[in-house]
């Protein structure tokens, strides 16, 4: 989840956006034409130093082209200020949220439908990509490598209790129902993080969605509500209920622990899962190098080959529309996505890579997800599709509070709605 | 900068040649001296204070998100802000909780004040401690409150349900615990007005009331209220005010939440301006917001002036 890092990154955003300018301006004043200089925009600060090996090899190999990494903090917000001033990045690399998706509605990036890197992709992933947003029927960015949503397990309590991976959303209650008859917490619940409730609302919410629940919602804007043809009071009912479910099983106090304590707390075998995504392994590795663990998606539906992953694009690569460094910066995207390149970034991050027949990494959880992807069977983040100004957050927290089911999806139609209501569309500009 | 060279030199530039033949207004006239301690103030508190108002308010009739383009769109936020109920529970909210923290603040502050008044041993000792919450920054206090209301008195109060279930998830009684942190800070500088102001009172008062038999209930009711009346007012008006725009404690307690339940005026604007994208909105908003503390900070300097006594 890169939202945790984010007040780190607001206090570093001046520094950077200052230096970001620098560069630009050093851009347009250097009159070598032997060698481009590619300004690269990189949001990610955990993979600084894989893009700089990366950049350093592609140097090597191609000694026309110079690469400027510019690592940032708080990039959604620096891109839409570079953007604004026409001071577009050669190569932009973001994390997929619903942010990109409007920037790439607005028309600001390039169309990479006919490139040929963009048939080594996994179709899957590119999905996900267009439901965010796109301009017209293009393709605004290349999904680089992906991350999984889904629950974290214990391998060796699972064998020791002699529990398979459920399959359906009975056996997955069963599991829960057996781990607590052993004596075994099967949750670790970390409540006073209130993000820490979306991840399952993500997952467990992803069926409903299908079936462009979303566009359907927007083209009713106003009128969402519980006669309307979708809308949350009518379509996320269930969804609540197995939320409310799966926090029963949470351990004594999970409403005062944090994020910080669950994966500690996992990690030294307090519980025998946890309602994180892959993004949790890391910490958790930290506290017990030595543990086993798997992911497998949120079983939410009765029938097994209904499962899907639930997957965000944790780096998108993009460039600028009409940008004369074009074919200097298609070279370094091209060499990106080359099999070798991609499996050692996403080793390093611990993530998916897209490229279709790119190896994973022989880490147990990665490998337990990488069916899905093979097979495509996975999908978006639904909070992508909140307006931000919704608090989606606060609700659900507050229903897993409370239990209140009713009234915390009448509060989302009634957010929706006024919303919907008040925003008025930029009529004129040129940016958007 | 320029502005000020630009009254300094221009000031001293008219006078000269008149200074002959007008001694009488040049006497009246205070040091340049005093000018200079009074212009950086104006000009600092104009271009970072009144201009970023002005634009906010230019701002809060058009739909800016923040970056890029904009239309002006009349005076439909301040519309739709009258139809948001989240925007009328933060309202609720704020004024529910300024009006019983100010309350709980102004009576505490005032005993405390008339004991750390009276001729009690170590004095000195004990209004030292009791300005201590006032030193302490605000988060660090906060996060101590918060790892008491999530942790400690779940275990101590563990028979009371409220108490154990931790009272900062509970969506109807959280906004208590919030009371109990921003009184407990606000109490230290309230004493020290209240204090301020109980040592104008001449002790010759009490004496010739005692004299007369007043009870000490009545001395205070007759004598000490009245005279500290006008340390009540601003005390009053003053909390009121820093109560309505509380922020600080609710980010360190609940962030707003359970849910919205906590959620202030101040955070709602923060949050949906800043995270929210809707920066027009939430500007509107504030500029409500502004309207209304400047009328409730009037209404109140008027009634209480009035109850004011002197001596």
């Amino acid at each position: 989840m890169s939202n945790r890092s984010r007040p780190l990154r607001r206090v570093a955003a001046v520094v950077a956006a200052g230096a970001v300018i620098t560069l630009l301006g050093g851009c347009a004043s250097s009159a070598d034409s032997e060698v481009t200089t590619l300004n690269f925009f990189q949001f990610k600060g955990e993979a600084l130093e894989d893009f700089d090996e990366m950049i350093a090899d592609f140097e090597a190999k191609n000694p026309d082209i110079r690469i400027r990494q510019n690592q940032v903090a708080d990039a959604d917000t620096l891109i839409r200020t570079l953007l604004v001033k026409d001071r577009v990045p050669d190569i932009i690399t973001l994390n997929a949220n619903g942010n990109f998706g409007r920037l790439a509605q607005a028309g600001v990036f390039h169309d990479f439908s006919d490139e040929p890197v963009l048939k080594t992709i996994n179709p899957a992933v590119q999905e996900i990509l267009a439901d965010l947003g796109t301009y017209g029927d293009e393709v605004n960015g290349l999904g680089y490598v992906n991350n999984a949503n889904g629950v974290i397990y214990n391998q060796d309590i699972f064998e020791e209790q002699g529990l398979e991976v459920p399959e359906t959303w009975d056996e997955f209650v069963a599991v829960c129902d057996a781990l607590v008859e052993a004596g075994i917490t099967p949750f670790y619940g970390t409540l006073a993080d209130s993000w820490t409730g979306i991840p399952s609302w993500n997952a467990l919410g992803a069926y409903p969605a299908q079936d462009d629940f979303f566009d359907k919602l927007r083209a009713q804007g106003e009128d969402v509500g519980p006669d309307s043809e979708v809308s949350f009071q009518k379509d996320f009912g269930e969804v609540m209920d197995q939320q409310l479910t799966l926090f029963s099983y949470m351990q004594e106090g999970y409403r005062g622990r944090t994020y910080d304590d669950g994966n500690a707390a996992f990690a030294n075998g307090e519980s025998a899962m946890l309602l994180q995504g892959i993004w949790a392994t890391n910490p958790i590795k930290q506290v017990n190098p030595d543990i086993r663990m798997g992911i497998f998606p949120y079983p939410g539906t009765d029938d097994p080959d209904d499962r899907l992953l639930v997957s965000g694009v944790d780096v998108v690569f993009t460039m600028g529309k009409d940008n004369p460094k074009q074919e200097a910066a298609m070279r370094f995207i091209e060499y990106a996505f080359q099999k070798d390149v991609i499996e050692d970034f996403a080793a390093s991050q611990n993530m998916v890579p897209s490229v279709v027949g790119a190896e994973l990494s022989d880490d147990a959880a990665l490998q337990s997800v990488k069916p899905y992807f093979d097979d495509g069977r996975i999908t978006g983040f639904i909070d992508h599709q909140v307006p931000p100004s919704i608090p989606l957050i606060p609700i659900d927290q507050e229903f897993l509070f409370n239990g209140d089911a009713e009234s915390a999806l009448a509060a989302l139609d009634n957010e929706w709605r006024k919303v919907a209501a008040r925003t008025i569309p930029v009529t004129t500009g040129d940016d958007e | 900068m320029t502005l000020t060279q630009a009254v300094r030199s221009t000031a001293p530039g008219k006078t000269t040649p008149k200074r002959a033949g007008r001694t009488r207004s040049e006497a009246k006239r205070a040091a340049p001296a005093f000018y200079w301690m009074v212009w950086p103030a104006v000009i600092a508190f104009a271009a970072f204070h009144t201009v970023p108002v002005i634009v906010g308010i230019f701002f809060s009739f058009t739909n800016y998100a923040g970056y890029g383009a904009w239309n002006f769109v009349g005076i439909s936020n301040y519309l739709n802000l009258f139809r948001d109920d989240r925007v009328l529970q933060a309202y609720g909210f704020s004024f529910l909780f300024a009006i019983v923290a100010t309350i709980l603040t102004n009576a505490i502050s005032l005993a405390i004040a008339l004991g750390l008044n009276a001729k009690i041993k170590a004095r000195n000792f004990w209004r030292g401690v009791y300005f201590v919450p006032y030193i302490l920054a605000i988060l660090v206090i906060g996060y101590v409150f918060q790892f008491f209301f999530s942790n400690s008195l779940p275990k101590i109060l563990a028979g009371i349900p409220l108490f154990r279930d931790n009272i900062l998830t509970n969506d109807t009684w959280a906004w208590t615990a919030i009371v109990v942190l921003a009184v407990w800070q606000g109490c230290a500088f309230a004493i020290i007005i209240y204090l301020s102001g109980l040592q104008t009172i001449p002790a010759e008062m009490y004496e010739a009331a005692s004299l007369d038999g007043a009870s000490a209930w009545r001395q205070f009711r007759s004598i000490t209220f009245p005279l500290i009346g006008a340390f009540f007012t601003i005390n009053v008006v003053l909390s009121l005010k820093g109560f309505l725009q509380v922020f600080d404690p609710i980010v360190a307690l609940t962030n707003g939440g359970p849910g919205t339940s906590t959620e202030s005026v101040t955070l709602l604007i923060f949050r949906g301006g800043f995270s929210g994208g809707e920066f027009a909105y939430q500007t509107a908003n504030a500029v409500i917001f502004f309207i209304v503390i400047t009328v409730v900070s009037l209404f109140q300097f008027r009634v209480l002036q009035r109850r004011e006594a002197d001596f």
